[in-house]
Formats: structure tokens, C-alpha cells, sequence
């Protein structure tokens, strides 16, 4: 093993800092006054939390015994495992707020679909760049790699937990782009969620989007045909959100869209969460309430506080500061994530430690987004600040095989 | 190498971008929030903050044919708990201002908690407008308490009709656990049109959002964001009832017990459905009067019983019409085909016949409701093995299978073949002797009133199956109707020639056989044939099936009356005024109304034996 001090100190504080704001939240929206509104499973979240942190710094300082080849050389057999887990699952499967994520082994609540996300990357890279000549720009290489991913996100999908297998989703057009899809495709394939985005907002933004989405193509490729292709998805997709919105849809429903809420997760109520999200976020203010103060987390107003919704404790409580501090720290993390890729020689090591990237950037943009209400609220954790046992640990293996990979990139870079 | 490694720099250089832009996007969105609009969050905050009110949605009404008004609903008051808010020092106070023992509050207010802490839901209804007003005066006192108007059903017609409409109750907690749209405290339909229509009738919840302080106080709507719903108007259902003929049925059977159905034999529109004794529908809106509502379900004469689909009884010699169409089918009798009756009919053991010895051709067998006739084609059918033929030709008249009424719980009766005769008696364990009495529907035969008059529909509308129905029309919220056409299929081997001999045979049950002194009625004609189910507890089972006018049938009624003896003076006249009502809208026979009103059964012992001839 190489010498510690070797290793990427300034992703391991950020990791630290981050585990220790979680840990804050988590408990002020468990063991605060709050408590006595929650099931006493709840109040021991916090308690849960501290030891899967504590296990969680065990096991990232064990992983650097390993070299990369055997992610390598493992990766393969452990995708297999890991589907076969998610398979059991979703027929042995515990159901947790409607999403049958969970099984039971030994005594512990396994959530397959979080080991899925590491053996997913790790085999998916691997095959991508185990040959020389092995390309996304050759469609059949493309297309296995795509299976790759898909098959597990649709196991995830009936287990009805959105959230993740859209995180799964994400990571075709990433590994893709890195793996040698040309820049234009990689636009193209990525644009019908931006413009659909825009056109929620207005439909003239979405047309804007289109335009220039298509002309951005254009010069990345100069390739006629994909800006004709991409122009006609592009205004296809206006086109079809802006009829759905004034024709098929009814007001309420639209009104539900337009606020950026999910009726699916919370029928009775869409509209009610985002509102007690933002109001706790918003009356936060600079500084917030101080810890253990905010009246919308201590009066449970918030819905699954610790952790869809944890970011809102945060801001009620530490105001703008703290939220900033979050989001930075978060950011601080991603940079320093992707500057690890660049300097990597060995393209496995390279894709995986970008795909992990993604992996924390969209659960980042998705939970916060949910939570201010610039995205439909969709129930996916935060990295290492929710509670989740088993989130946390997967979180932290996939920082501790990107932090070993980088420990020993002297010794690991060979062809091309 | 040298454009690889470009291209990973680039790459690189884009994701770096793209994350500092985006997380530039959330930061402006937190300021945003926490700064510029502080003012807005903090008050709502401070104010703890905004609730969910639900609006509930009027559930739709209910017509009969014509458009009289059935079903509506009327305005009640009620009291509603938000648990979280609600401090358990003051169950004595809400205790007194309702009128209500602490015990039962502190009981109402538990449920509430184990419904959800955080939800409004209904803590009592239908208290009355002085119990509410004081609610409403004292509301600072009750944080946590809040009250709100709904309803209640109401049935404004002449009619009863409780086991057509059923009854409503308020969801508990298995119902709210399996739909969620439900809350508790939520009316729903647990019986009869509101049972099985419930979908339709219920509407869709409205919510409002109000901004309220902390002691749950209005300050009035939340209008920042256009979230609310409107609420959805229930659909409203006209049926096929005529609720004068069914007002009418209902006080003949007062004090009976069983069941009428009538139909029209064209389309299986339901006319009038009974089913006696009935309970008070009435009784059961609003809040429950627990003393009826333990009465009606302890009661021996099970009155939330529908004897009209549910009871399932041996339909004696009303089953005979369909026997002689099944025997010309398979070739055992024809029209001319002659049976001579000697009394009785030998087969192992005598089976008395008290049709007068003679010979007889399939009509006159109706008429006068010889055994003989019909045990024979019954023992040909068994001993040709063709028992599972008759069973499945008998299927497509409706019996033995399960209907299609549009009410829960209809029975499908029994309609042995001979897989259900081995599950029964055991493999090889019958014999003749247990299947020779089918031919009179008597046995292990048996069926419900609507069955009966599902049969003699079909017999009488030239053979076609149709589908017995209570529903016309749906109308919606957004004024669409959609109209409720079942379809109507002819059973493809029966013929014209089946149908004309049996119904001859019918219309002269009521000219000379048992129906005649009851039956008839001026200027129409009337044919049917009446039937006795045995009864080991007590006097027979009376059965009558009948239509008119006999050429043209515009109406089928088949009434079934437990305990009353003798069909031919309980349960034709019951059916004959019913005729009448319909097709001349009035009866005349005043004196036949009072004999029926003060009808005390009446059983000839002889009657009692194995065969009953009626």
C-alpha cells in the first residue's frame, strides 16, 4: 500500500465536512423537539447514522489495501451478484413508502439497488474499455453498454422506486460521452430533457432551446443531418409538452406540473410538500433559526425530513450560510472529483471516477432541486447528508475506489 | 493520442462547467428563497403556517326512469380534529359543548390520532345546528378543532328502496388503508347502487389551501400559488326503476317476506325491485343510530338480506316452461307428444302428480302442471347421459350462473351437472333418484327471484339472453350521458316453435290452471305459472313468474314469498296487481289490494308431499 499521505486529502475533508452536516441535520429533524411526533424507529435514525459513518471510515480505509486491477477484474462478477440481489428483491423485497427497495440478509435492510449503482459503473466501465477498439461511437459497442445499464434500471423501475433508476438513466449519456461519442450525438441525446424542461416554464424558452441546441450541434460536428434530427426533436418536443399542457391536461394538473410538484408522491396533497419545503428553506433567511429552532422541522411540517427533504432542515435552521456552505462543499467535491478523472492515464480509471462524478452531481441537483422547487419533487437522497445506511456506505465505496485508483495511478497506467 | 488526450482535457473542462453552472442556478435559487422573498416564508413560518382543507364533492344523484328525483343529499353539520394541534385537557370542554360523555370523545379522538396526527379528519357528523353553533363560539378555546358542513343522503321519493340503493358508511380504517383517495370519516357506499356504483357517485375531493394561525384559525385563502382543486361533482345515475310500481310493490310485501323483480323481458331493465322485510335507508344517513344498526343486523328476519338476488331456493314448477324447451330441443317430446297421468309417476318410488289423470301434450302440461310430463323428459335426459346438456342448454337462460345485475352479493344459484353431483354426493354416489326431480325444480336446483325472472324473460322475448340491469344512464359532471345498453344475444338453439308451445301452456295456467282465480285481470292478458319450493322448517315457499300481454310481453314479474303455502292465492295476486299498476297505471281491484294487505298464510297438508303440483 502506498503511503496514505498519497492519498486525496482535500476530497476526503469534503467528504468528512459533509458526513458531519448530515449527521447535524439528521439529528435535529429526529432527536429535536420534533421527536415527539416520530415512531421511536425514527429517533434511532440518528443513532443508526453515526454508526454506518463510523463503519463507513473503516471500510474506505481498508479498500486502500486492494489495487484497481481487482475492480477489474471483480467487476463483472460482482454486476452479476449485485442484479441477482436486485432481482430477489422485487420479489422478496420489503416495501418502505411505497418503493419495494429493500431485503432482508442477516438481520440488515439491504438496499440492493444502491450496491447496483457501484457494480454498474465498475462493469460498465470495464467493458467499455477493455479493448483498444471498443468505441460509443460504433453503435454496437454503444448499444451493449446501454443494456448494460438499462437492465438493472428497469428492475429498480418495478420496484417502484423512480428516483434511483433515474440516476441510472443519467449515466448512458456520461459513460457514452466519455467513451468516445461524439460531442454532437452527446448533445443531441441529452436535449429533449432541457428543452422539455424549459417548455414548462414557456413554451418560447423551449423554442429558444431548440434553436440553439441545433445550432450548437452543428458547429460541434457540422454534421447536416444530426441538426435537421435534433431541430425536429427539439420542436416535436415543444410541440407535444405545450399540447399536453392546454389541451389534455386539466387545470389542477397542470397547475400541479407548473408548480413543479409530483403528484404521484403524495396524491392527496401534491403541492403541499413543495410549499412546507419552501417555506422552510425560505423563512430560514440568512443565518436561520439556529439548531434545533425551525419551527417547520421541529412541528414536522416537512415531509420525510431526514432525508428526502434534509436540505430544508438545513436551511431552516442554518439560513442561507449554511445552504451555501452545503452547496459549495458540494461543488468543492465535483471539481475535485473531475480533475482526479484528468489526471488519470488509464481509462477505466478515468470513466469510473467520472460516472461517480455524475452519480453525486444528479442526486445533488435532484434532491436540492426537489426541495426549491426547481424540479418536480422526486424522493432520492442526498449523498452522504441523508439518513441511509445503506446510501452512505455505497457513497462512500464508490469515493474510496476512486480515491485508491488515484493512489496508485503511478502504477496504473498502461495502453493508449 | 495527442486528440485523446485533448479530448479528455476538453471533456473534462465541459462537465467542470456545466456542475459550476448549474450549482450557480441552485445558489441563485436559495438566495432567492432565503433573501429576496424572506418576507413572504417568514410569515408563513411564523404563522405555522398554511392548511389543507378538503372540499368535499356532492355525491351524485339518483333518478328513477321517468326523472323522478330518488337520491339526493342534504346539508349536515360536523366537527373535524387536527390531532397535532389538539390538546387532550380539553376532551371534557368539546365533550360538554357537543353534548357528548367524555368517554366517547376520548374514544373518537383516538381514532382520529390512529387515522394520521397531522391530517384533519372528521371527528363526529350530524351533530345538530345548536351543538354546532357552540362548537363555532368557542373554537379559540379548541385549537386543533375545526368544523365544516357536509352532507348526508336523502331520499325524498315515495319509495324505500333500500335494497336497490343500499346504504352508506362512513370509511373505516381497512378502507382507508386500501384506497387512498378515501379519507376517514369519508362516506362511501357499503351496499346495493351506492356499493357498486360507488366510483362514479363519489366524485372527486376537492382541496383548498388556507393560510391559518396557530391556533387554527382561517386567515382566509392561500392564494400565492394556484394549487387548489376544485372540487368534482359526483355522476348522476338514472336507473330503470319505476319508482310507482316499486312504491307499490313495496307496500303489498309489508309484512311479507321475499322477493319481487320486474323487468322489461326485451332489455332487462329492472322496474321494481323488492325485497321484504326491508330496512329503513333513512335510518342509516347521517349518523348511525347504533341501536338500528345492531337491530337490523341481529334481527332473525335478516332484513339487510336481498332476498330478490341473493336467496337462493328450488323454483319448483316455474321451471317447467324451460323444461318442456329443453325436452322439444333434444328431441324427446314434440308440441303433440301426449303423457297420460295416472296420479303418479313410478319410478323406484311413486312421484305424486295432482294434475287430474289424463293425457297430456306439453301445453296442457303448463297449464295444469303435471309432474308426469316433465319427471319423464327428465328421466330420459338422465338416462340418455344428457344430464350435462340439460345443465349447460338450462345455463343460457341465466340460472346456475353468475348475473350481471349491476347490485354486490347477487347469488348464482345452483343448476346441478354432473361434476357438481360427484363434488356433492360423492363420485358414483348418485342416482336417478336424486336427479328425476329437477324435472319439477325441485332438488338441488335452485335460483333467485331475478334468476327466475331473467329465465322467463328470455322465454318470452323470442330467446334471446339478456342482462338484468338497475342502471339507465350516467350522467357527468361535465353534463356527458352515456347510456347503459346491455347487449342482447340470442340463445342460438332455440326456436320460435320451443317458445310458442310453452308460452301457450303459460297463458293458460292463468285461464284454467292453479293462477285462474287471482291471475287474470280485465282487458289484459295475462300468462304465467306459478311454483312451490319445500320447505322442511315450515309452510312451502310460494313462487309466481308471469308476463303481459300475452302476445306482446311488455313486462315479466316474478315475486317469491317464503312461508306463504300455496302460490296461487299469496303470490299471484301480489303479481297481478303489479301487472296491472304497470300497464293500465292504476288498479281497480281495491279488494284484491286489501286480500293481499291482510294475506295470513294458509298450507293444505296434502301439499306438503313429495310433489307439489301448483
Amino acid at each position: 500500500m502506498n503511503n496514505l499521505r498519497n492519498l486525496n486529502w482535500s476530497i476526503i475533508s469534503s467528504w468528512i465536512v459533509l458526513a458531519i452536516i448530515g449527521l447535524v441535520a439528521i439529528y435535529s429533524a429526529t432527536q429535536g423537539p420534533v421527536s415527539e411526533f416520530l415512531p421511536d424507529y425514527i429517533q434511532n435514525n440518528f443513532a443508526k447514522q453515526l454508526f454506518f459513518v463510523a463503519l463507513a471510515v473503516v471500510l474506505v480505509l481498508l479498500f486502500q489495501f486492494f489495487t484497481p486491477r481487482t475492480y477489474m477484474q471483480l467487476s463483472y462478477l460482482f454486476y452479476g451478484v449485485a442484479l441477482l440481489l436486485v432481482i430477489l428483491t422485487l420479489f422478496f423485497g420489503t416495501e418502505i413508502n411505497g418503493a419495494k427497495s429493500w431485503i432482508r440478509i442477516g438481520g440488515f435492510n439491504l438496499q440492493a439497488s444502491e450496491l447496483m449503482k457501484i457494480a454498474t459503473i465498475l462493469a460498465t466501465a470495464q467493458y467499455l474499455t477493455s479493448r483498444r477498439d471498443i468505441s460509443a461511437e460504433n453503435i454496437r459497442y454503444a448499444l451493449i453498454a446501454v443494456s448494460m445499464i438499462l437492465v438493472p434500471t428497469i428492475f429498480i423501475f418495478l420496484q417502484n422506486d423512480t428516483g434511483t433508476a433515474m440516476v441510472f438513466l443519467a449515466l448512458i449519456p456520461v459513460m457514452l460521452f466519455w467513451s468516445g461519442l461524439p460531442y454532437g450525438v452527446s448533445v443531441y441525446i441529452v436535449s429533449p430533457a432541457i428543452i422539455l424542461y424549459l417548455t414548462v416554464f414557456d413554451w418560447k424558452f423551449g423554442a429558444i432551446a431548440t434553436i440553439l441546441i441545433a445550432f450548437l450541434i452543428f458547429m460541434l460536428q457540422k454534421r447536416v443531418w444530426l441538426t435537421i434530427t435534433s431541430f425536429i426533436t427539439g420542436i416535436i418536443t415543444v410541440v407535444g409538452v405545450n399540447v399536453a399542457l392546454t389541451d389534455i391536461l386539466q387545470p389542477h394538473q397542470i397547475a400541479r406540473i407548473t408548480a413543479f410538484t409530483n403528484p404521484a408522491f403524495d396524491p392527496t396533497g401534491a403541492g403541499w410538500n413543495v410549499i412546507q419545503a419552501k417555506t422552510a428553506i425560505g423563512s430560514g433567511g440568512l443565518l436561520g433559526k439556529g439548531f434545533l429552532e425551525g419551527t417547520q422541522t421541529q412541528l414536522k411540517f416537512l415531509p420525510a425530513q431526514w432525508t428526502d427533504f434534509i436540505s430544508c432542515v438545513i436551511g431552516e435552521e442554518f439560513g442561507f450560510v449554511g445552504l451555501g456552505l452545503l452547496v459549495i462543499t458540494f461543488l468543492f467535491l465535483f471539481l475535485k472529483l473531475l480533475r482526479m478523472a484528468g489526471n488519470h492515464k488509464h481509462p477505466f480509471a478515468q470513466l469510473v471516477t467520472v460516472s461517480v462524478t455524475a452519480v453525486f452531481f444528479i442526486h445533488f441537483v435532484v434532491n436540492i432541486g426537489s426541495a426549491t422547487a426547481l424540479l418536480p419533487v422526486i424522493g432520492i437522497p442526498l449523498p452522504f447528508v441523508s439518513y441511509g445506511g445503506s446510501a452512505f456506505l455505497t457513497n462512500s465505496l464508490m469515493l474510496a475506489i476512486c480515491l485508491n485508483m488515484d493512489l496508485y495511478k503511478r502504477d496504473f497506467s498502461i495502453y493508449r | 493520442m495527442n486528440n485523446s488526450s485533448n479530448r479528455i482535457r476538453t471533456s473534462i473542462f465541459a462537465l467542470q462547467a456545466i456542475m459550476v453552472l448549474i450549482c450557480l442556478v441552485v445558489l441563485g435559487r436559495i438566495f432567492y428563497l432565503q433573501i429576496v422573498q424572506y418576507e413572504v416564508y417568514d410569515e408563513l413560518g411564523d404563522q405555522n403556517s398554511i392548511r389543507q382543507e378538503y372540499v368535499e364533492a356532492a355525491r351524485g344523484l339518483i333518478y328513477d326512469r321517468n326523472g323522478n328525483l330518488l337520491v339526493d343529499n342534504q346539508p349536515i353539520y360536523s366537527v373535524t380534529i387536527t390531532p397535532l394541534n389538539f390538546d387532550d385537557k380539553n376532551i371534557p370542554l368539546l365533550a360538554e359543548l357537543l353534548g357528548e360523555s367524555d368517554s366517547l370523545v376520548t374514544v373518537l379522538v383516538n381514532d382520529a390520532k390512529r387515522y394520521s396526527r397531522f391530517r384533519t379528519s372528521k371527528l363526529i357528523s350530524d351533530i345538530d345546528f345548536k351543538a354546532f353553533s357552540l362548537i363555532q363560539e368557542n373554537l379559540w378555546q379548541l385549537p386543533g378543532i375545526g368544523h365544516q358542513i357536509d352532507s348526508k343522503r336523502n331520499y325524498p321519493s315515495e319509495m324505500t328502496g333500500s335494497h336497490v340503493f343500499g346504504y352508506l358508511r362512513e370509511a373505516d380504517e381497512k378502507d382507508y388503508k386500501e384506497t387512498k383517495s378515501i379519507r376517514l370519516g369519508d362516506k362511501i357506499g357499503k351496499s346495493g347502487l351506492e356499493l357498486y356504483y360507488q366510483d362514479n357517485l363519489k366524485g372527486d375531493l376537492g382541496i383548498n389551501y388556507l393560510k391559518v394561525n396557530a391556533l387554527g384559525q382561517s386567515l382566509g385563502k392561500f392564494t400565492e400559488e394556484k394549487i387548489e382543486q376544485p372540487p368534482i361533482q359526483g355522476d348522476n345515475l338514472t336507473t330503470t326503476i319505476d319508482a310507482d310500481l316499486q312504491a307499490f310493490a313495496e307496500k303489498l310485501m309489508k309484512g311479507k317476506s321475499g322477493g319481487i323483480v320486474a323487468m322489461n323481458p326485451h332489455t332487462g331493465e329492472i322496474l321494481a325491485l323488492v325485497s321484504s322485510p326491508e330496512y329503513e335507508v333513512k335510518k342509516l344517513a347521517g349518523r348511525i343510530d347504533k341501536e338500528y344498526w345492531q337491530f337490523i343486523n341481529s334481527d332473525s328476519t335478516r332484513p339487510l338480506f336481498n332476498r330478490a338476488i341473493s336467496s337462493r331456493q328450488p323454483p319448483g314448477s316455474t321451471f317447467k316452461p324451460l323444461m318442456g324447451i329443453i325436452g322439444l330441443h333434444l328431441g324427446i317430446v314434440t308440441p303433440e307428444t301426449e303423457i297420460y297421468n295416472s296420479g303418479y309417476y313410478m319410478r323406484g318410488r311413486p312421484y305424486k302428480d295432482l294434475a287430474d289423470p289424463g293425457l297430456y301434450n306439453l301445453e296442457s302440461a303448463i297449464a295444469h302442471s303435471s309432474n308426469t310430463y316433465f319427471l319423464n323428459v327428465m328421466d330420459k335426459i338422465a338416462t340418455s347421459g344428457k344430464l350435462n346438456t340439460w345443465s349447460r342448454l338450462a345455463k343460457d337462460f341465466g340460472l346456475g350462473v353468475p348475473n350481471q345485475i349491476d347490485l354486490p352479493s347477487a347469488n348464482r344459484g345452483i343448476l346441478p351437472d354432473s361434476a357438481y353431483l360427484d363434488s356433492r354426493f360423492g363420485k358414483n354416489k348418485w342416482g336417478l333418484g336424486d336427479v328425476l326431480q329437477f324435472g319439477i325444480g325441485q332438488g338441488l336446483v335452485s335460483a333467485s327471484p331475478l334468476q327466475i325472472a331473467q329465465m322467463t324473460s328470455s322465454i318470452v322475448n323470442g330467446g334471446y339472453k339478456i342482462e338484468p340491469h338497475l342502471l339507465r344512464a350516467i350522467q357527468r359532471a361535465d353534463g356527458s350521458i352515456e347510456q347503459n345498453n346491455r347487449p342482447k344475444e340470442k340463445i342460438d338453439w332455440v326456436k320460435e316453435e320451443y317458445l310458442n308451445a310453452v308460452k301457450k301452456g303459460m297463458r293458460r295456467n292463468v285461464l284454467e290452471g292453479s293462477g285462474r282465480f287471482y291471475a287474470a285481470i280485465p282487458d289484459i292478458e295475462v300468462a304465467g305459472k306459478t311454483g312451490t319450493a319445500q320447505n322442511p322448517l315450515g309452510f312451502s315457499h310460494g313462487w309466481y313468474t308471469s308476463f303481459a300481454p300475452a302476445d306482446n310481453p311488455e313486462i315479466v314479474v316474478t315475486v317469491f314469498l317464503e312461508n306463504a303455502g300455496f302460490a296461487s292465492i299469496s303470490a299471484v295476486p301480489v303479481a297481478s296487481l303489479i301487472l296491472e299498476k304497470y300497464l293500465k297505471g292504476e288498479v281497480k281491484r281495491d279488494w284484491l289490494v286489501n286480500y293481499v294487505l291482510n294475506f295470513v298464510p294458509k298450507e293444505d297438508n296434502s301439499q306438503a308431499s313429495a310433489s307439489v303440483n301448483e
